[in-house]
């Protein structure tokens, strides 16, 4: 027997759009799933012609829709088709591709589907079995439902907001990774249900709230208030138990190194790297707990040592003694970094119009998952195989759709 | 309780801190039968960690283990000892899965390596949770939460906004680089399972680094940064419509992208005419312009309270929340709607209400079957039950010394 693809065998229908539906379909697809993303001219992804900048920026943002490359990093290995679902013909259309998938995934505003027509409660008569995940800002039900919101927005709600930051700074946000944090928890409750219909037979509707999926990764901040009623404020880089636990400023501009010291025996290795071995036996440093009480004081040593040192020198010094140390990498240290280029973290693929581009790949590596990546799809770019090999649509009828304006 | 989509599926968790235990969770949750391995003589040292009731740190009363170790069972085994290694051999032999977050160096010193552990155990997939990954030059290198994050690209971009560029960048708040992980790898696990039921697939190895469940969460960033030439980084400001604004009682995060979504936050306060004029109402200009009215939207800002502000800035349809703290979000009308806590009873830290789950499956729904477990509170009904082991052997194990011997003291 050999191994392939896992999710080999699933087809799932892929409305989603922006960043914390697309990600999640692109897991399934990477296990091997057939993806098919079904869009129109008039409803494409957004992502397709933005360029996303963290400020609002004065360079356009609109570009032609198949070069928008944070579109192109969570959208491979997708079909593309594109449906106008604003037309009778096109809704039946979808329904006939429901009836040979296995899935539906959205992440459109609570509702929408079903004005569409294409709610769970439709889609079921046409596909018992179906199994549809609808991830939404805060959830399908609830005073709150028709919430609008955006990653950042989630994060404030959830929780996670207001542990982050300095102690003595407002609290702080972070960026997308709450939507792809988000896919990756839907990814999850897709297969679930996956596993729950090949043992019984039965599909069922997944309603997911971004909201909740921050709040169920701080359990233990929320269980601090339950126990002492009391919220946990920000930290920064502090952890409860470990000192030196800092970022550290580095020789040149913007240049930090996270160092993480957890037993006496890495704090003499660190002391022995810095050239101060005296320090292992200072009374202010000798275990954890006298560490922690010294945290600043620590600190202050340390970052007059980092100052005048290059980062990655000071990490590769540091993991070397067996102790936790890391440059805070940007975009571009992570994409020159050999580590990830010897695991092949980042994959190339030939997308069409722009080039070979390299984007992250799989976040796992697993045996025998045969997977090869190809880029994300053009606009209709998979139109004649969906519509013609898989549901044997003939050639004068798959014309007679697209001069109508159903396929587009 | 109907039964939770992992019915059936056997799983042995050798894991500590959160990764490998959030993994866990989430398949014990779903109603996977999880058994989790400790060490003597304190188990995982997440049971060090707070918050604790009162504070008194306490192994059985930590939240954070709480939280992370639902719905399994415990057992305490010392595999430095052979018997206590022999019991782990054979939980593995009847696992279909194997949770694993140390380096993968010692499983192998104990003889466990991945050939053997497959060989012994053809179906079994083994998911190795380390901070860089099993291959590649920093295979054996150290490192943890706060590394992890800032080595996958996540830190180096906080805080958003900073007042004194010249501080550090941070990590966000918690634990986010073991929950990231411990879901990433949830995700290929149960691919791989499914494989195996469905398509009649065998074991497999699953190699999750740290570094890349962060990298994989700003892949975006990444992208846009190399490929359009953007800057992603903490910057010292940036217009109170993009981000926080500091109300009267607390903060509100809003995003003002669209047109629409503009007016209607000028609408909100009240039109005043140094918002009002048509030039702004192009993306173009206010991209120009808004750091001109910046003080004049805080003022305004610093005079609401934020939860008005969030609501009636939801109700005109743009996206706008309060930054909630824990007592708020414990407190929040919408999760309360959505019944999403979950009242969990521990024999030693009492009656808590537990965040639950974001996905709803009424199908088959997440529950917790059963509170975190003592340390080595299973040990008899998993040796016996599970494994075969006769009451006389158990007992024969346990007046030898071992497994619990440590973890008695």
């Amino acid at each position: 027997m050999t191994n392939a693809a896992p999710l080999r065998g699933v087809r799932v229908l892929d409305f989603t759009w922006v960043w914390a539906g697309p990600y999640a379909t692109m897991l399934l697809a990477l296990l091997g799933a057939e993806v098919i993303k079904v869009e129109s001219q008039g409803r494409m992804d957004i992502m397709r012609r933005m360029i996303i900048w963290p400020l609002f920026s004065p360079v356009p943002q609109q570009i032609p829709p198949n070069q928008g490359m944070s579109f192109g990093a969570i959208n491979m290995n997708k079909l593309g088709v594109t449906i106008n679902l604003e037309q009778p013909l096109g809704i039946d259309l979808v329904k006939r591709l429901v009836g040979v998938s296995d899935v539906v995934f959205e992440n459109m505003r609570p509702g929408t589907m079903e004005r569409s027509g294409l709610g769970y409660e439709e889609l079921r008569r046409v596909n018992p079995g179906l199994i549809m995940l609808s991830s939404s800002a805060r959830g399908a039900t609830g005073p709150e439902s028709h919430y609008a919101g955006y990653a950042t927005v989630h994060h404030a709600i959830g929780g996670a907001s207001y542990v982050t930051g300095y102690p003595d700074g407002p609290p702080s946000t972070t960026f997308g990774d709450v939507d792809l944090v988000n896919a990756t928890a839907g990814a999850f409750a897709v297969i679930a249900a996956l596993h729950h219909r090949a043992a019984t037979g039965e599909g069922q509707f997944i309603d997911y709230s971004q909201c909740e999926g921050v709040s169920s990764l701080i359990g233990e901040v929320l269980l601090d208030y339950e126990m002492n009623g009391r919220s946990p404020g920000r930290q920064g880089n502090a952890d409860e138990l470990m000192a030196p636990h800092n970022v550290y400023p580095c020789w040149g501009v913007d240049r930090w190194v996270a160092i993480a010291v957890e037993t006496d025996e890495e704090f003499a290795g660190l002391a022995r790297v810095m050239g101060r071995p005296e320090l292992a036996a200072d009374p202010r440093f000798t275990d954890a707990a006298s560490r922690k009480r010294n945290e600043a004081a620590l600190d202050e040593i340390v970052s007059a040592w980092t100052r005048a040192r290059d980062r990655d020198f000071i990490a590769n010094m540091l993991m070397r003694e067996g102790i936790a140390a890391a440059p805070s990498r940007d975009a571009d240290d992570l994409f020159h970094d050999p580590h990830l280029e010897a695991r092949g973290t980042f994959v190339e693929v030939d997308q069409p119009e722009v080039g070979p581009r390299r984007f992250v790949g799989a976040p796992w590596i697993m045996s025998e998952c045969a997977v090869a990546p190809w880029h994300a799809p053009l606009l209709g770019e998979h139109n004649d195989y969906v519509f013609r090999q898989l549901l044997g649509i003939s050639e004068e009828e798959l014309a007679g759709l697209q001069r109508d304006g159903v396929v587009q | 309780m109907s039964p939770g989509a992992f019915q059936g599926v056997k799983i042995v968790e050798y894991a500590t801190m959160v990764s490998g235990p959030y993994c866990g969770k989430l398949f014990a949750d779903m109603g996977a039968d999880v058994v989790k391995v400790e060490e003597p003589p304190s188990g995982d040292p997440a049971r060090r960690r707070g918050p604790f009731p009162r504070d008194e740190a306490h192994p059985e009363r930590s939240g954070l283990f709480l939280y992370l170790n639902t719905s399994k069972r415990g057992i305490a085994l010392d595999l430095d000892r052979p018997d206590g290694l022999e019991a782990f051999r054979r939980l593995v032999a009847w696992a279909d899965v194997l949770i694993d977050n140390h380096p993968p160096e010692r499983l192998e010193s104990l003889g466990l390596g991945w050939d053997e552990l497959r060989q012994q155990n053809p179906g079994l997939i083994l998911a190795s949770l380390t901070p860089y990954g099993r291959t590649g030059p920093r295979a054996q290198a150290k490192g943890g939460e706060l590394t992890s994050f800032h080595a996958g690209g996540l830190g180096n971009l906080l805080p958003t906004r900073s007042e004194d560029i010249s501080r550090p960048p941070i990590k966000a708040g918690g634990y986010p680089t073991g929950y990231s992980t411990g879901l990433t790898a949830a995700v290929a696990i149960a691919g791989a399972l499914y494989g195996r039921r469905a398509n009649g697939d065998e074991g497999r190895l699953i190699d999750v680094s740290e570094q890349e469940a962060i990298l994989a969460l700003v892949r975006t960033n990444v992208a846009s940064t190399i490929y359009h030439g953007t800057v992603w980084s903490r910057v010292p400001e940036r217009p109170p419509a993009l981000g926080r604004l500091k109300c009267k009682d607390g903060y509100v995060v809003a995003l003002l992208i669209e047109d629409r979504h503009w007016r209607a936050f000028v609408d909100l306060m009240g039109n005043p005419e140094w918002a009002s004029g048509p030039e702004w109402g192009t993306l173009f200009y206010r991209a120009g312009h808004l750091m001109e009215i910046a003080d004049r939207i805080a003022e305004w800002a610093a005079q609401q309270s934020k939860e008005d502000v969030h609501h009636r800035g939801a109700a005109k349809g743009f996206a706008i929340g309060s930054v909630y703290s824990a007592e708020e979000v414990m407190n929040y009308r919408q999760y309360h709607a959505r019944d999403y806590f979950v009242e969990v009873d521990h024999p030693e830290a009492g009656k808590a209400r537990y965040a639950g789950w974001p996905y709803k499956m009424p199908a088959s729904p997440p529950a917790v079957q059963r509170p975190a477990p003592l340390l080595g509170q299973h040990d008899k009904e998993v040796l016996e039950d599970l494994l075969g082991y006769s009451p006389a052997e158990f007992d024969g194990l346990r007046r030898s010394g071992a497994p619990w011997k440590a973890s008695k003291q």
